[in-house]
């Protein structure tokens, strides 16, 4: 029997697929759109460059962050020292890497745990309901009663300043955001087939809600957990700034720009507190435009 | 709708009844009370534990933690708010101070991010996908990435130090009494607090005005032949900004919050740079007061939010959470 043209095709196909031609395109529809978001890809650039260079900072720079050299302050930036000395003669260049440590761990670190937390409660809370419900969204909503720099302020003053308590207190402000966004999820996945099909199986109520729903949800999370870490860094910044955030013995980003409440330094002293605004200003930038990115290629509905 | 508004005031008020109590036990759980920071540390060597005793007593703090709670909150309804640890002054004093200067500066803010925001927001839109549109998100992501107090900063160096067209900082001068005067002062913390919040506006208001030119009587519109100058903006733009305005109107507990550090920034006189002051002093009863006006006002605002979109949409009162 002659070959149709609608079989030579087929033939062509099936040729291809033995030759595995058809692999090329193994990545997820979610990674290629992201990879075309150019200003996604640069923010990750950019994020990757930033956190790298603060991690081996020891290798990038000769000097100690803590070393107060008193011969070499208030220098200039020069060849020696790229962002300048400050007022003990440490070198900001060294301050502002070992700094990025300090302020992306807590940024990062908060956003993480708060998201772990706060789903945590959610998904077990919004798929069960019932009182565990009613408890954790009226809890969520008496710390969303406050402006949240006020609940910092208020929090910092209650338990006193160190990088830990910093932390417990983002946390503690952090939580309830994430609760809700994944508390909704759940409730408009609870109704979904595969979850009552399921239930029917008689699986325990955690398995089905951790296990099956969850990374049904993940997307809108991993989104708020980039825009939340861009605040928090934000938040502990402003806080160092006015000497409520991390001890001042600790160089965070937020803590090297703490001088610039001099004016003095402000006028004639601008490589003090200028690059590491610059720095927290592009790094936060670049953590919002991968956030955005994810938006844009996890939820169909967001595009525009 | 009565009954919605009811239920709505059943939550207020039990809400405001536990924040303050939890507040309350959170500031005494804090180490030190009322008595040891009244002590200067010269006089805490010479003082016998008697007189701190007597002190204590003197100020009710040996009674049980409930009795004083009560007493602070009956007295807090009456209208009494206590005095502040430093120096005394009275706290309804040092709020009648610092009140309307932070709702003078967030007043002025607003204004600016409005106008900025919805006009940004509405070009924007129309442009959609244009290089105006792309160049304006990305402007407004920058403006949310900055630190405001970074920006601020900059924003002296080169406005007050290097130019000198404005003062460094500070609310009224000296022999200045007009309100001339003292426009000087509010220019520069108005407007680096209102670019801040305009890229909120701006993502709004676009979104909300290509929402709008999506529907049909758009396309009615521009199918009976009128200009796309009168279709943009007496049917698209004045349907799509009343919702952003409603919003941004109450985005006012956001501003009073966000301009905690710019108050301090500027040296502007407010509830803000008050609050800061009082947490480095761990001025409890300040620190108390003053959060627990911030939560009053976010509360009610968040009351009138709701209930004006139970006005504007029944679905929302009519279904359930």
């Amino acid at each position: 029997m002659a070959k149709t043209s609608l079989d030579r095709k087929f033939d062509q196909i099936k040729k291809r697929e033995e030759e595995k031609s058809f692999s090329i395109k193994k990545r997820s529809r979610i990674v290629s759109k992201f990879l075309n978001n150019r200003l996604a890809v640069f923010g990750l650039i950019i994020f990757t460059i930033i956190i790298l260079a603060s991690l081996f900072a020891p290798l990038l720079s000769p000097y100690d962050p803590m070393r107060v050299d008193l011969r070499s302050m208030r220098q200039a930036p020069s060849f020696d020292h790229w962002f300048g000395t400050d007022s003990t003669g440490r070198d900001v260049f060294t301050r502002v890497l070992f700094g990025g440590r300090v302020s992306i761990f807590i940024g990062l670190g908060s956003a993480i745990l708060s998201a772990v937390v706060g789903i945590a409660v959610g998904c077990y809370a919004g798929y069960k309901g019932g009182w565990i419900d009613v408890i954790a969204l009226r809890v969520s909503e008496i710390f969303m009663s406050f402006p949240q720099i006020i609940l910092v302020l208020l929090l910092v003053s209650i338990t006193g300043q160190s990088l830990f308590n910093l932390m417990a207190i983002f946390i503690l402000t952090g939580w309830g955001g994430m609760y809700r966004l994944a508390r909704a999820r759940m409730l408009s996945l609870r109704e979904e087939e595969y979850v009552q099909a399921l239930r029917s199986f008689g699986l325990s109520t955690f398995t089905i809600c951790y296990k099956h729903m969850l990374p049904n949800a993940l997307s809108p999370i991993m989104v708020n957990i980039t825009l939340s870490t861009a605040m928090f860094i934000l938040t502990e910044a402003g806080l160092s700034f006015l000497g409520l955030g991390v001890p001042l013995n600790i160089p965070t980003w937020g803590n090297i720009l703490n001088v610039a409440q001099d004016i003095l330094i402000l006028q004639n002293y601008w490589w003090m507190w200028g690059p590491v605004g610059l720095v927290i200003s592009v790094f936060v930038l670049c953590v919002n435009f991968i956030g955005d990115g994810l938006r844009d290629s996890t939820d169909p509905s967001q595009q525009g | 709708m009565t009954t919605y508004i009811a239920q709505r005031l059943i939550i207020f008020f039990p809400m405001l009844l536990v924040i303050s109590f939890l507040v309350y036990s959170g500031l005494e759980l804090s180490p030190g009370d009322a008595v040891s920071h009244m002590i200067s540390p010269e006089l805490a060597s010479t003082i016998t534990a008697e007189q701190l005793d007597a002190m204590r007593e003197a100020y009710g703090l040996n009674q049980s933690f409930i009795t004083r709670y009560w007493i602070w909150l009956t007295s807090m309804v009456q209208g009494d708010m206590g005095y502040s640890m430093a120096g005394g002054v009275a706290i309804s004093e040092i709020m009648v101070k610092t009140v309307p200067a932070t709702l003078e500066l967030s007043m002025v803010a607003l204004f600016f991010s409005t106008i900025l925001g919805c006009s940004l927001g509405v070009i924007s839109a129309l442009k959609r996908g244009s290089g105006t549109d792309n160049s304006l998100t990305v402007a407004g992501m920058a403006g949310v990435s900055i630190p405001e107090f970074f920006f601020g900063l900059v924003a002296i160096l080169l406005f007050a130090i290097e130019l000198k067209w404005l003062p460094v900082g500070g609310r009224l001068m000296p022999h200045y009494e007009t309100v001339w005067d003292r426009i000087p002062n509010i220019v520069l913390p108005s407007l680096v607090l209102a670019l801040m919040m305009t890229a909120g506006a701006m993502r709004y208001a676009r979104s909300s005005m290509l929402d709008v030119l999506a529907r049909e009587f758009i396309t009615t519109a521009r199918s009976k032949g009128m200009p796309e100058w009168r279709v943009n903006i007496l049917h698209g733009f004045r349907v799509a900004l009343t919702p952003v305005v409603v919003l941004i109107g109450f985005r006012l507990p956001l501003l009073i919050g966000g301009s905690t550090i710019i108050e301090q920034v500027y040296q502007w006189p407010g509830i803000g740079s008050m609050f800061i002051r009082s947490v480095r002093a761990s001025d409890y009863p300040l620190v108390m007061t003053i959060s627990l006006m911030y939560v009053f006002v976010v509360l009610t605002a968040s009351l009138i939010i709701d209930v004006l979109t139970a006005l504007i949409d029944p679905r929302v009162r009519l279904g359930k959470e």
